[in-house]
């Protein structure tokens, strides 16, 4: 028995109606064939299209490279494909999903087939363009997630500042890039007086009112390049980049005097609130990331038996204090 | 799964047909770009898994950070390909490619994703014209950028024992661009390579 063999009726109906985009370009780059998905989503007719150059047709096509693209399948006759990941769209077409899309074009995957002759000559090149917005939304809803997801595991969740683990992570980054190249880095870290009366006296709410303020606080006299993280119970940390001592200071300086300068409110309450602030830099020789925390804490304690309120600077002799002045 | 290495007419035969292909796929290549492509004599072995990343690490220098393309090929031959690109000599192939000079991340990862389609088409079709046969191809995907060859191959991760691993430098005359290619056919791929080899040998 015979097989049965599709009429070209049945075929070209198919090319037609098949949701995907077809066109078809010859070596001059004129377009041989335009399926109904092209003239829908275009809205140039095939008439319209067919016979003509098709970046006369469509000069907004990026042509060098596009031109180049079609040019090597008829050279070296093999497939070739664009990824919307890449390469958004070949064609500027509205999607169907324009209540809950989010992005401006229909995102397309491309595949360039060469079309060979009798005595394997590339004719012509089929160009296949499928849909594939529905993939490129759910992987920017998907990756948004994720980076959310990344974000809350690097906060702090009663202040939102950074947490201690974001904060060794960037400190062991900032540290290594300091040994290859030499940036200078300071730390400075701090801790609020006397919180333990704050819990005493007026409870656990209160005390993370006051941990919140003061982050919220702290937080508002920093530059965007530092990192400010809480790095525990009442202890916080600033990382700053490219930054010596020197000015290191001048910033746990404002810092102390910010927090001295009025009381933390907590509903009819007014509660002053002070910190003790050390500040250490980078030197050649630290071996660790851990020294730096080791180094400002030194200073911090210093500041503490010195009588809170105030900065000391990690010296390697001797660490010098400043008192806020008010 | 123990497998029978291929014998050593098959091998000979091999190594003929994929040295052909090789140098057609230079000369496609070269045609492409319009400039000298340089490659090395196309190495052909059988390797087992846990020997994959030395002999990885074998073709490119140490410790080089690299960027992997694969690319799936089926119908008749199946297999899956490699392309690993070094970090530097990428802006040369830009503009060969029609590229703008200046690449973003995603203009980048298209070029690499362009190349290595250019070359694993060019070097797996040319095998396949030989054969006689039709193949098609998977799109190329970014297997992983920028990182130091240990993460692009991970052996407990492989589900193969034993591949044939054939292997093909490619540079660019006056560039710094180096490429090199790794195809890979696991237990069944060899399987139907044998026989297509036996269908040529046989004709002859």
């Amino acid at each position: 028995m015979e097989r049965p063999v599709p009429s070209p009726e049945l075929l070209d109906f198919i090319v037609d109606r098949v949701s995907v985009g077809v066109l078809v370009v010859d070596r001059d780059m004129n377009v041989v064939l335009w399926n109904r998905f092209m003239e829908t989503n275009s809205g140039r007719s095939a008439a319209e299209v067919v016979g003509q150059n098709l970046f006369k047709s469509f000069p907004e096509l990026p042509a060098t490279w596009l031109e180049r693209k079609i040019t090597n399948v008829f050279v070296i006759k093999n497939f070739s494909f664009t990824s919307w990941e890449q390469r958004p769209y070949l064609f500027h077409f509205r999607h169907n999903r324009p209540v809950t899309g989010g992005i401006d074009a229909m995102n397309q995957n491309c595949t360039f087939l060469p079309v060979k002759d009798a005595n394997d000559e590339v004719v012509y090149v089929c160009i296949t363009l499928f849909d594939v917005t529905d993939t490129s939304i759910s992987q920017s809803m998907l990756r948004n997630a994720l980076r959310s997801l990344a974000d809350a595991s690097n906060r702090d969740g009663l202040t939102g500042v950074y947490n201690r683990r974001y904060l060794e992570h960037l400190l062991s980054q900032e540290f290594s890039r300091a040994q290859r190249y030499g940036n200078m880095i300071s730390l400075i870290m701090l801790d609020i007086d006397h919180f333990k009366n704050v819990n005493d006296t007026h409870g656990h709410l209160a005390g993370d009112d006051v941990l919140r303020n003061t982050a919220r606080r702290l937080r508002g006299c920093l530059r965007d390049i530092d990192t400010f993280a809480r790095y525990g119970g009442e202890e916080f940390a600033v990382v700053l980049p490219e930054t010596p001592w020197e000015g290191a200071l001048i910033v746990a300086e404002r810092l102390c005097q910010a927090m001295g300068s009025h009381p933390v409110t907590f509903g009819e309450l007014a509660l002053p609130v002070t910190i003790s602030l050390g500040v250490s830099q980078l030197v050649p020789g630290i071996p660790r990331y851990e020294e730096l925390i080791r180094r400002a804490d030194t200073a911090l304690y210093q500041s503490k038996f010195s009588g809170r309120n105030r900065v000391t600077v990690y010296h390697e002799e001797n660490t010098s204090s400043s008192e806020a002045s008010e | 799964m123990s497998i029978a290495p291929l014998t050593s007419d098959q091998t000979d035969a091999l190594q003929e047909i994929v040295n052909i292909a090789m140098g057609q796929a230079g000369d496609s290549l070269a045609r492409t770009l319009d400039v000298f492509v340089e490659l090395s004599v196309p190495r052909i072995r059988l390797v087992h898994v846990s020997e994959i990343i030395k002999t990885v690490y074998g073709m490119v220098d140490d410790r080089e950070v690299v960027t992997a393309v694969r690319q799936s090929f089926y119908d008749n031959l199946n297999g899956e390909a490699i392309v690993l690109f070094g970090s530097s000599g990428c802006l040369d192939l830009a503009v060969l490619m029609g590229y703008a000079s200046e690449l973003s991340t995603s203009g980048e990862q298209e070029l690499l994703l362009d190349v290595g389609n250019v070359l694993i088409g060019a070097c797996i079709g040319g095998i396949g014209a030989q054969f006689g046969v039709d193949l098609s191809f998977s799109p190329p995907s970014i297997m992983a950028e920028r990182v130091v060859l240990e993460t692009v191959l991970v052996p407990e991760k492989l589900p193969w024992e034993y591949s044939l691993l054939v292997e093909v430098n490619f540079g660019l005359e006056n560039s710094d661009f180096k490429s090199h290619l790794l195809i890979l056919m696991a237990e069944d791929g060899i399987e139907s390579l044998r026989q297509s080899l036996e269908r040529f040998m046989a004709a002859l």
